[in-house]
């Protein structure tokens, strides 16, 4: 397959995907507000609003909360550390480099030192 | 330039997915850390204006991510970089030589990591030990958050399909809490390609395609040749403002999520999502500028691409009329 032909079925896909999913969430699988809570089964008794009494009583959305906390701590400080190792990387090459008041033979962007030449006077 | 690495559609394919990005972040961060925030969400058309908006980006960032796996698997010779992005032992030794090399116990960054290959850009593979945890990161936090993002599009749904609003909350909450590695990651990103000294202000592999990067024949030279570049003079205090802007933001998204975590009902009623103090609201909107500096940094990269593209066809244009033949072209008489 062509590398056009590629991209363009590719481009179907996603746009196809992405209609059929937001599509199916709207339609097969929302309800209007007016059905909820008139019955709550949550609390003994139940009533509007009930849940909120009872709080979350799904132990295993609980405990996806409290896992993607632990995830966030985690990541949080493996990416701190990596900031630091780059940061201390960066200055140690930083250090290896020219001063830009120094002549340079090559520029970062493959052009050349605008300083570096021209007219003498 | 250094070597290139993106080819033209990953090149417009990263620019469109880090502004959708960018966008997803601000809207749904201004409404997680709201009490932080609360300025965007006015910027942004208020309530009903911030969620509008993160439903369009969501919509877009799964027409992306459905474009961009589909290509990987239909593309002409892109099957192969599934096997690039494998990890192997060889970017855990990468990492490890990584913090010798802060130290002063290693002379070099490992060829796995290093951005700026130079002259050694044979040694340097497609993905550095970063680049695969990037890949890995955006794959698993990109699929979960579109699929959270799709049970919360219908809040009654949610609610009907788990019977408490409670439930609906917390898949609220589990995709806010989710994102937050991803933002994180993110300022990260923006740092480590953006405050190279090498590459400063921008690494330009990600906007220009590899295909149009000048190859030069060059001798065998020692090393990367990183030495023989000139250091911008604005550098070495941009790297300590960014470096210290990029901790701070991490470090207070990341109290944030935790103290403002937007998940009030289990622990006891908090109505407005938690504590939260001048420091935290100061940290987190210095996290937002982070992620803005993103957005300006990638703007950029892609006005340095336009330039350049620009010049590589003028000197094309050129080239063949004295190439071709020795003359000037001209008119026929």
């Amino acid at each position: 397959m062509s590398e056009a032909l590629a991209v363009a079925v590719s481009a179907v896909v996603g746009i196809v995907v992405a209609v059929a999913s937001v599509w199916y969430v709207n339609s097969a699988y929302g309800t209007s507000f007016e059905n909820l809570y008139r019955v709550n089964p949550t609390v003994e008794g139940g009533g509007v609003g009930a849940d909120y009494v009872a709080g979350n009583t799904d132990p295993l959305l609980d405990a996806l909360i409290v896992v993607i906390h632990a995830v966030d701590v985690l990541m949080g400080v493996f990416i701190l550390a990596l900031v630091f190792v780059h940061w201390g990387a960066f200055r140690r090459l930083g250090a290896r480099m020219r001063d830009h008041d120094e002549p340079a033979e090559v520029a970062t962007d493959g052009g050349r030192d605008a300083d570096n030449g021209g007219e003498s006077a | 330039m250094d070597h290139g690495k993106f080819t033209r559609v990953t090149t417009y394919f990263h620019s469109l997915l880090a502004l959708d990005v960018f966008l997803l972040f601000f809207t749904g961060y201004s409404v997680m850390f709201n009490d932080e925030l609360w300025w965007m969400v006015e910027f942004m058309g208020g309530n009903a204006g911030v969620l509008a908006l993160h439903r369009i980006a969501g919509f877009a960032l799964i027409v992306l991510t459905v474009f961009w796996v589909t290509l990987m698997l239909v593309g002409p010779g892109r099957r192969k970089n599934f096997k690039a992005v494998l990890p192997t032992p060889t970017d855990a030794k990468a990492f490890i030589q990584d913090v010798q090399f802060v130290l002063g116990r290693a002379d070099e960054r490992h060829p796995n990591a290093r951005q700026f290959a130079g002259y050694s850009s044979d040694e340097v593979p497609l993905l550095s030990y970063v680049g695969k945890g990037v890949v890995w990161i955006f794959t698993v936090e990109l699929v979960l958050l579109m699929i959270s993002g799709l049970l919360i599009w219908s809040k009654t749904g949610a609610a009907q399909l788990f019977q408490t609003k409670a439930a609906a909350t917390a898949f609220v909450t589990f995709h806010g809490l989710l994102g937050v590695v991803m933002v994180m990651g993110i300022m990260f990103h923006i740092f480590e390609h953006g405050f190279h000294p090498a590459f400063y202000p921008v690494e330009m592999k990600a906007f220009v395609p590899k295909s149009v990067m000048p190859h030069e024949e060059h001798d065998d030279h020692e090393g990367t040749g990183i030495e023989l570049l000139s250091l911008r003079p604005t550098w070495k205090w941009a790297v300590n403002l960014a470096g210290a802007a990029v901790v701070i933001g991490i470090v207070s998204v990341l109290v944030g999520s935790i103290f403002d975590s937007g998940y009030p009902i289990p622990a006891g009623l908090t109505p407005g999502g938690g504590p939260t103090s001048v420091l935290l609201t100061i940290g987190i909107n210095i996290g937002m500028f982070v992620l803005l500096l993103g957005v300006v940094l990638s703007t950029y990269g892609n006005v340095l691409r336009a330039r350049y593209e620009q010049q590589v066809a003028g000197e094309q244009d050129s080239e063949p009329e004295t190439a071709a033949d020795g003359g000037q072209p001209r008119d026929d008489d």
